[in-house]
């Protein structure tokens, strides 16, 4: 809708598998927690980083649906254990 | 591997069957012919967030949308959504929806200009068609007047 309007849309998302059925023309995969797409709470320099390498990505679309993924890992050990934490999250407080 | 959330979408509809993901009617696509650093930028959420002033969205089914100023001096941010992953975010609405990031950027001289106004809406709604023949066009045109030239769209 908003493409056909001319103007250009980048999905800035954390859900890979959402993402790939939706399929949206452009979509950038932020590996982290969802509702936590720029980072931590209060930590504005995370924030930066993660939008800024979303934007310089935007140019790198050459076809529609593509999912680029920005390389970005929530904790910086690249521990997986915020999965379990957020399953248990999503269950208990839907 | 990425996280997998549509098993615990469906696990969380249930006894309702799983929240059906929809596709466009149309697909469009639209190159981009400006550079960042001429391009005008605008932010749209689904967290049904809003200037603390403005009318609260009305959970689940709100099709309506908030004008949100792209100066983050002006709030506070309230996020209206009802998801049960709105703790954190409620905490600090910047990680989801980034105005000051993008005002940083733009002082930084990455971007050309920003929307005077971002957008806001509730995501996860169950009418397709009225969101693709209301709301959707709605905002397309609220962001052509704005003279915008990408739009990042941040899921909730």
């Amino acid at each position: 809708m908003i493409e056909a309007l001319g103007i250009p849309t980048l999905v800035i998302g954390t859900a890979y598998d959402i993402m790939s059925k939706v399929v949206p023309p452009r979509a950038a995969f932020v590996d982290h927690p969802v509702g936590r797409t720029f980072g931590p709470p209060h930590d504005r320099e995370r924030n930066v980083a993660v939008l800024a390498k979303a934007l310089t990505e935007v140019a790198q679309f050459t076809q529609p649906g593509m999912i680029r993924d920005l390389g970005c890992d929530w904790s910086s050990d690249g521990s997986r254990s915020w999965e379990q934490e957020l399953r248990a999250e999503m269950l208990r407080e839907h | 591997m990425a996280f997998e959330y549509l098993p615990i979408m469906a696990q969380n509809s249930a006894p309702k069957p799983p929240r059906v993901l929809v596709k466009p009617s149309k697909f469009a696509w639209c190159a981009v012919t400006k550079p960042l650093f001429q391009s005008r930028v605008a932010l749209l959420t689904s967290a049904a967030l809003r200037v603390e002033s403005q009318p609260p969205f009305v959970p689940r089914e709100d099709l309506s949308y908030r004008r949100v100023p792209s100066d983050p001096a002006i709030g506070p941010i309230v996020i209206d959504h009802h998801s049960g992953i709105g703790a954190v975010p409620k905490q600090d609405p910047e990680i989801v929806f980034p105005r000051t990031a993008l005002a940083s950027l733009l002082s930084r001289g990455l971007l050309g200009s920003l929307s005077p106004r971002h957008f806001s809406f509730m995501g996860g709604v169950r009418k397709p068609e009225q969101v693709e023949k209301e709301l959707a066009p709605a905002l397309a045109y609220e962001l052509t007047q704005a003279e915008v030239d990408l739009a990042l769209l941040v899921p909730y």
